[in-house]
């Protein structure tokens, strides 16, 4: 059997596990206490269930368990360590979380397993088995798609929260909060026809396989849930390397909202979907939010706008141009629809291949840092409630707008107010 | 005495409408190559805009990636290029087969020596050409990137990698079309070596922090978790 160098470790020791239930891969480096909850949580899954976990991090150095059958001892957890990333090779970080995605998926191919489940997240506080909230809905057979829900915080998940989850839910119709993860919990179905789908899976960094999970699972063929996690831990953010970010990101989102262009032009509004455990995300209460310097923020938007005009003039149109010109520095605010207008534009630009794309999405920046920055005035004192309400009055712009986009789409050189 | 100046004039004269008569066909050829290669190249031009409009070849080089071609044509269409380019290519044929009329020595001297020299050209366009969307895309690189970094100085720097690589590319044409090829060298030269000089000044004063930041951030990169870094904004 050929074998790809990134599945190797675990493949050498999938040939003697055989076939299992479930798969889960680990990417976050947790702790030993809490892979001990893992183990236990995993153990109580009713119907006893055969299932594998892959660990990275700093267990995956060890070497493999020496026994020919792993269910040797009757348990029905088996540990194994792996590593994402070939031998020799040095991937960014991004081509890393790609790999291991896919590494994950290759072996859930290889065991015959029912459902796969990523974990990349590091929870605070976390409940014993919360991973377990990503699987049961899947051994239980009631969904294809176990989303992750996260308590929301005024400065966490801001790409997602400002682009990709609301401009998901317009284009596909479904209201999942973190379309892109990056915990996830999948079926056997939708995981095969993600991998598979005819796509160009060479293009882009390898996030494409994540792009294209929300398009597919909003499909008629398969049902999606998304479930309380409870409140992720973040890396730091590094303001200053934000278009690397957004290039790697949107990228992929862009090809795939080209490749389903047929489907979502014909879908208006969106619906709820069933989110698990959601009682529990009104007993925390959200830490301060670190501080965020705005006035450096405006200052990067001010020079895009300054030096960037001969980019965005390719862009976007003399409408929306003049709106940005006449955002006051002062009262600074980027209004919703004004923002949804500018991503759609940048979406088109993309498919159309107006300048490089990766300068395209490179020239984003300084007005996503101008949006993080009227976003940060305008929630300043604002609550976990008063946050979600802002984002919903954001999504609901972003459906507001798609006939906007429609028509951009379908006719962008005739319509270009 | 009058006699012979009368005898020398009506000699002069004689030679005159002679030459001019011997040359009056090639004159005449001359005019008319020109003429119809000038019909002929609108045509072909014509034609050539209609067809490549039918087929869409903006939108396709668009499409391939070719988008720098297009930012560079004349009105932002290449298909004004190319069929200008055929146009002229038309015209200067003409004009030469105007020239081997004359049948003269000279004419042939001159169409051979102007065939030897158009692989020259061809180089020297292509570098031109290449060295235009080159520097286009670098300076566009530059500006985007500064201004994502804070820097005031943007517009300048990538001005300064704009003109570095048009200096460079009008300096390999100019050494390809073989003019003045000692002055290009050292005008080359000092002009590259001062606008490096400049730029490497202006950078390294205005960006002190900016540098220590990077390398700051560089050194902690190498010590954290890889994986994490994509998941910061999601």
């Amino acid at each position: 059997m050929e074998v790809d160098a990134a599945t190797q470790p675990t493949t050498l020791t999938a040939e003697q596990i055989g076939n299992a239930d479930l798969l889960i891969g680990l990417l976050a480096d947790l702790s030993k206490e809490d892979l001990g909850c893992l183990r236990d949580s995993l153990k109580a899954l009713p119907g006893s269930p055969r299932v594998v976990v892959l660990q990275s991090g700093a267990a995956a150095s060890a070497p493999p368990s020496p026994t020919l059958d792993p269910w040797e001892h009757s348990s029905p957890v088996v540990m194994l360590p792996w590593s994402p990333t070939a031998d020799g090779a040095a991937p960014t970080a991004i081509e890393t979380f790609a790999n291991a995605y896919q590494s994950i998926f290759a072996v859930g191919t290889k065991l015959d397993v029912k459902a796969c489940c990523v974990v990349a997240s590091k929870i605070e506080n976390p409940t014993p088995g919360w991973v377990c909230r990503l699987v049961q809905p899947l051994l239980a057979g009631d969904f294809d798609l176990v989303a992750p829900c996260y308590e929301r915080r005024r400065f966490e998940g801001l790409l997602n929260n400002s682009i990709v989850g609301p401009l998901t839910r317009s284009l596909y119709g479904k209201r999942i909060q973190n379309p892109m993860g990056p915990d996830f919990g999948l079926s056997r179905k939708l995981f095969e026809e993600v991998v598979g789908a005819e796509e160009d899976h060479a293009a882009g960094n390898g996030l494409g396989l994540i792009a294209r999970l929300a398009p597919v699972a909003s499909r008629e063929t398969f049902r999606v849930c998304q479930t309380y996690l409870g409140s992720r831990i973040y890396p730091p953010v590094d303001w200053t390397n934000a278009s690397a970010l957004l290039t790697d990101i949107l990228g992929p989102i862009f090809l795939s909202m080209e490749k389903n262009a047929p489907k979502w032009q014909q879908l208006r509004g969106s619906a709820l979907i069933t989110t698990l455990n959601e009682q529990e995300s009104r007993a925390q209460s959200p830490n301060p939010a670190p501080a965020i310097d705005v006035a450096r923020l405006i200052n990067t938007f001010q020079l895009g706008m300054r030096d960037l005009q001969e980019i965005w003039r390719l862009v976007l149109p003399p409408a929306t141009l003049f709106e940005l010109h006449h955002v006051s520095p002062q009262k600074f605010r980027i209004p919703d629809e004004l923002w949804v207008r500018i991503i759609y534009d940048f979406a088109l630009a993309h498919r159309l291949r107006t300048i490089n794309r990766v300068h395209l999405l490179r020239s984003l920046t300084p007005l996503y840092l101008g949006w993080v920055a009227s976003y940060a005035l305008e929630t300043e004192g604002a609550d976990s409630a008063g946050l979600n309400r802002r984002l919903e009055r954001l999504s609901i712009a972003y459906e507001a707008g798609k006939p906007y986009l429609i028509s951009r789409w379908r006719w962008p050189d005739r319509f270009n107010p | 005495m009058w006699k012979q100046v009368e005898d020398a004039l009506n000699q002069s004269t004689t030679n005159f409408i002679t030459n001019s008569v011997r040359y009056l066909p090639g004159i005449v050829a001359l005019i008319l190559a020109i003429v119809i290669s000038l019909v002929v190249a609108w045509i072909a031009g014509a034609i050539l805009r209609r067809l490549l409009a039918s087929l869409e070849f903006d939108a396709w080089l668009v499409r391939s990636g070719m988008s720098p071609a297009v930012e560079w044509s004349p009105g932002h269409s290449p298909t004004l290029l190319v069929s200008g380019a055929v146009s002229a290519a038309i015209v200067i044929f003409g004009l030469l087969i105007g020239i081997a009329a004359f049948d003269s020595e000279l004419s042939s001297e001159l169409i051979r020596g102007f065939f030897s020299y158009v692989p020259n050209i061809i180089g020297a366009i292509l570098v031109l050409l290449v060295g235009t969307i080159a520097a286009r895309f670098l300076g566009r690189s530059v500006l985007i990137g500064a201004v994502n970094l804070n820097l005031d100085y943007a517009r300048f720097l990538s001005a300064g990698v704009k003109m570095l690589v048009n200096v460079l590319a009008v300096a390999m044409a100019l050494e390809d079309l073989k003019i003045a090829v000692g002055i290009v060298e050292l005008a080359f030269g000092i002009l590259f070596g001062g606008i490096v000089f400049s730029l490497a000044l202006a950078v390294a004063l205005g960006s002190k922090d900016l540098v220590t930041r990077s390398l700051e951030r560089e050194v902690k990169k190498s010590t954290s978790d890889p994986i994490e870094e994509p998941l910061r904004h999601l």
